[in-house]
């Protein structure tokens, strides 16, 4: 046991994704995809992938180098890695996106480059899972948080499988029959692996140790929490594997997604089960304002839950799978990812900056970083224009889901203009801002002192 | 590669109410190269895992039957990382009895961080602290290498209070 250190690179990982999210959000705003486009649009295509790697993946591949090592309690397998992984994932995602362009005739080379991207994405994953499962290797026999991390890695080979054999099909590289079966039949499973698998299933063990760390409350190893992995693993497998093989089969996968969407929704159930004790039984009863909005989120999910299951009872989940899909990406993902980057980007660089001389001058607390009675307002904006977009959404009425879109770049502009403040300290008192030792920590890198 | 295990069954000192730590720690600075440790206890000794581990030990674990765990540590091949701070000794036999004391388990993440730290600022070389946490204080450590201390820490038998020892100065003295 030797503890953990900064990760160097996680604050570009988080200032890319941030981008990422405005840059889609802009496009929502300026109504590039969906309502506007079709849900198979090459704009929408464009859109959601701006949304899922870009913002969610980066932002979720930034947390894990630092957080799998305090899951595990072991130091990361590779500090270096961590930048060849960044260059391949934003190269790959760049001409990912501008392959879907070409499939709707936008300017470019005449070959495609979809399998170019589908590969370097590929490339830059597989590092990902390499330097995380080599430190989830070492430390096993695993802790319930630490498995849910892996069955999501787990997920996120199957997603980025997925979506290389699409790449590979739509840009003309391959006429392969399984191919041009998962091509044509599966990408629910791709939806279903990407968004529940890699990125809410991670999310969930992530969310069991930091709600734990941040509200100090017990850590829960009970028959409820199993339960919620060994369920939601089911329903994983039976989607993805289960649904991959039905379609090779020449089967339709729907029946397979209907067995895995009540697993997930039993799992689910435990789920929040096990969050509300957390909330309840925490020893810290005034909460900061990452536990807060952590809590919309999770009500979000809940929300999306509850949405899909009236969809699929009405027969109307083709229709409105973009709703559903919103308020996942969005209400949930975003929501919890911005509330836990807030405190994490004020955690990060506190202990940067005065970890080193803690106890020896007067230096702040990690609360001095932030303002949360400012921050709060533009938290809320963003969840009820989410409300509100997911529900123009389910109207049919794109006017007001422009109009959402704009609120919500302007609410996630703020919040991206308050991290920014973090790392620059621009809200610590200038008594005890850069007592002697101190330096202004870097926008994008975090630096690593030794001995 | 077969490993060859030494046998440490420290079942009858913890039906005792005995402290075998010291006795697995000096089996294991007792073994060869390659050798691995084979150990019996009476609990999952979780935190274990970790003090070996740093020492560059895998382990799998099974329960035997009546509660009784056996557990195989087997040396890795695996190289030390680079930049990490090195393992501190986890024998803290020798050392005086803590000069301070601190209970931290009720306070937010991080101030139980800052309070140690501010208390080794004021200590004395050779001195020890005790600190009572609610977890495992991975942020610390590395800090706490880099200002030459040393220490010893491990969750105690109830699983949810981990005890850390700092000696002051102490990194120098048995390097």
């Amino acid at each position: 046991m030797t503890g953990v250190t900064l990760s160097r690179w996680s604050m570009s990982y988080f200032a890319l994704a941030v981008l990422c999210l405005l840059g889609a959000e802009a496009l929502m705003a300026l109504g590039v995809g969906y309502p506007a486009a079709d849900m198979a649009a090459p704009e929408t295509l464009v859109l959601v992938h701006l949304v899922a790697i870009g913002w969610l993946s980066l932002l979720m591949c930034g947390a894990l180098f630092q957080f799998v090592p305090v899951l595990v309690a072991r130091p990361i397998h590779s500090n270096g890695l961590a930048l060849p992984t960044l260059v391949c994932l934003v190269t790959g995602l760049a001409l990912l996106l501008t392959g879907f362009l070409q499939l709707g005739g936008g300017a470019g080379p005449a070959w495609s480059l979809l399998p170019w991207g589908g590969a370097l994405l590929g490339l830059g994953f597989a590092l990902a899972l390499w330097n995380l499962g080599r430190t989830l290797w070492a430390a096993h026999p695993l802790a319930l948080p630490a498995r849910f991390v892996t069955a999501g890695l787990a997920c996120l080979v199957a997603t980025a499988l997925l979506g290389l054999s699409f790449t590979l099909v739509f840009g003309g590289a391959s006429s392969a029959p399984p191919l041009l079966a998962l091509t044509a039949e599966g990408l629910p499973l791709h939806v279903v692996a990407g968004f529940g698998g890699w990125l809410t299933f991670t999310a969930m063990g992530v969310s069991y140790r930091l709600l734990a760390m941040f509200m100090l409350a017990p850590e829960l190893d009970g028959a409820s929490t199993r339960w919620a992995f060994r369920l939601g693993v089911a329903a994983l497998a039976v989607g993805i594997i289960g649904g991959t093989l039905t379609i090779w089969l020449g089967v339709d996968p729907a029946g397979m997604l209907l067995v895995a969407g009540l697993l997930g929704m039993i799992a689910l159930s435990l789920y929040g089960w096990d969050i509300t004790q957390l909330y309840r039984q925490r020893k810290r009863r005034r909460i900061e304002l990452n536990s807060r909005m952590a809590s919309f989120a999770l009500g979000n999910l809940a929300a999306a839950a509850l949405l899909g299951i009236i969809l699929a009872a009405t027969g109307t989940l083709a229709d409105h799978s973009g709703a559903l899909l919103f308020l996942i990406a969005f209400g949930w993902l975003s929501g919890l990812g911005l509330a836990k980057l807030y405190k994490i980007a004020a955690f990060l660089t506190w202990l940067e900056c005065y970890g080193p001389v803690l106890g020896k001058v007067d230096a702040p607390r990690v609360q001095d970083l932030v303002v949360e009675p400012r921050a709060a307002c533009f938290f809320m904006l963003f969840h009820a224009v989410i409300w509100v977009g997911t529900l123009a959404l389910l109207a049919g009425a794109p006017l007001l889901f422009r109009v959402s879109a704009i609120v919500l770049l302007l609410a996630t502009g703020a919040i991206a203009a308050e991290l920014i403040r973090i790392r620059r300290l621009a809200d610590v008192r200038r008594a005890i801002r850069l007592p002697q030792g101190v330096r202004q920590p870097r926008l994008l890198v975090s630096m690593v002192r030794q001995g | 590669m077969a490993v060859d295990f030494v046998d440490v069954d420290v079942r009858p000192i913890l039906r005792g109410g005995g402290e075998p730590f010291g006795e697995i720690m000096a089996a294991v600075n007792a073994l060869e190269p390659g050798q691995g440790l084979r150990l019996l206890a009476t609990f999952k000794p979780v935190p274990l895992f970790h003090v070996l581990g740093s020492k560059g030990f895998t382990h799998e674990a099974r329960e035997i039957g009546e509660g009784d765990w056996e557990v195989l540590f087997s040396p890795a091949d695996v190289a030390p990382e680079e930049n990490a701070p090195a393992p501190q000794p986890a024998d803290a036999s020798a050392w005086p009895a803590p000069a301070r004391a601190m209970d931290n388990r009720d306070l937010d993440p991080p101030e139980p961080m800052v309070r140690i730290l501010a208390a080794t600022e004021q200590m004395q070389a050779g001195d020890v602290l005790e600190a009572l946490l609610c977890r495992e204080p991975m942020f610390l450590l590395p800090e706490l290498a880099k200002r030459g201390h040393a220490w010893r820490g491990a969750f105690q038998p109830d699983g949810t209070t981990y005890r850390i020892l700092i000696r002051i100065d102490g990194a120098e003295a048995v390097a």
